[in-house]
């Protein structure tokens, strides 16, 4: 093998491995991202209100229309901090 | 002993009475159903009630327990359908639309979910059910402003609500200012300690800041307290793993 092929091998292989550094790095980068992505999700979605008896919504115990109107969250059966770690 | 009389002969209030009748015992055995988890046999008696047409508000209410037993048994498409039948025949049944935001969410509709919600503000603008569901509903159809002024407000009448701050922080981050962000996300910690989706968002508010130590204490912190959720658990020690220091 002269040494012009020897060289250019090594150049190749050397253009070749910064290829690969780079794709590796971007890759990394998107993994990064897409972990954060994952991470950063909304709070839960709100459970169902119960059942209503055959009185219906208006009646004056009918909890889950005034869970529905309440201005506080516990009333409002929203999901709490340890719903989801 | 008197044989008793019967206030009506004739035949259609005769049938209107035993419908009436039916339907009363229906609901009796479909929410007995529902008490104990038995969705199919509630979602039975509450179709028959369905069936019979009875005035309101017994049409509207049973379209709603039927919409539960059949969220329930995962019929989302069918439980929508009933929820918004519901909110035809009662258009101010607000717990109907509580419930509906929450079915079009699980189907993905978030189209659906912002128009209700979007209705649901307007009849109840204090409701911290309709904040909190149409903050969800912005947050995850992109619009962070309407997210923020929904959790802003929710947090007004609910300043200890950590998971509140922790939406509103997402809110802010979405829209850049990560200063605000921080700054909710440590009252949710400070409310709520050991709340490890708030010290995930943290550390990934802090790795934008470009401060890469406090953000990598942040993902070690939000690994350890993620300990019931195996996935934050994960992606909280990929990130830590993957910052140099």
């Amino acid at each position: 093998m002269s040494r012009v092929l020897a060289l250019r091998l090594v150049a190749a292989g050397l253009v070749l491995a910064a290829l690969l550094c780079g794709r590796l790095a971007i890759a990394s980068a998107a993994s990064v991202g897409d972990a954060l992505t994952g991470g950063l999700v909304p709070s839960a979605v709100p459970g169902l209100l119960d059942p209503i008896t055959s009185a219906g919504r208006n009646g004056w115990d009918c909890k889950p229309e005034r869970a529905a109107e309440a201005d506080r969250w516990h009333t409002a059966h929203l999901p709490s901090a340890s719903d989801r770690s | 002993m008197q044989t008793p009389v019967p206030r009506t002969t004739s035949v259609p209030a005769l049938r209107a009475a035993a419908t009436a009748r039916e339907v009363e015992e229906r609901f009796t055995l479909g929410l007995a159903a529902l008490a104990r988890s038995d969705w199919s046999a509630g979602a039975a008696e509450f179709e028959r009630i369905v069936a019979l047409d009875p005035p309101e508000p017994k049409g509207s209410t049973a379209r709603y327990d039927l919409a539960i037993a059949q969220a329930n048994l995962g019929r989302n498409d069918d439980a929508a359908r009933n929820l918004r039948a519901a909110i035809a025949l009662d258009p101010g049944f607000l717990a109907a639309m509580a419930n509906l935001i929450s079915v079009d969410l699980a189907r993905g509709d978030l189209q659906d979910a912002r128009a209700v919600a979007d209705r649901f503000i307007a009849l109840a603008p204090d409701s911290a059910r309709a904040l909190y569901s149409r903050g969800l509903v912005a947050l995850q159809g992109g619009d962070a402003q309407t997210a923020r002024t929904d959790f802003g407000k929710l947090l007004q009448a609910n300043p200890a609500y950590a998971v509140a701050h922790y939406d509103l922080a997402l809110a802010e981050e979405r829209l850049g200012n990560v200063s605000a962000a921080e700054r909710e996300l440590r009252a949710a910690l400070a409310l709520s300690p050991g709340y490890a989706r708030a010290e995930f968002a943290l550390g990934a508010v802090l790795l934008r800041q470009g401060r890469k130590s406090d953000a990598r204490a942040a993902f070690a912190q939000a690994t350890r307290d993620a300990s019931a959720d195996p996935s934050l658990a994960n992606i909280a020690a990929a990130m830590r793993d993957s910052i140099a220091i």
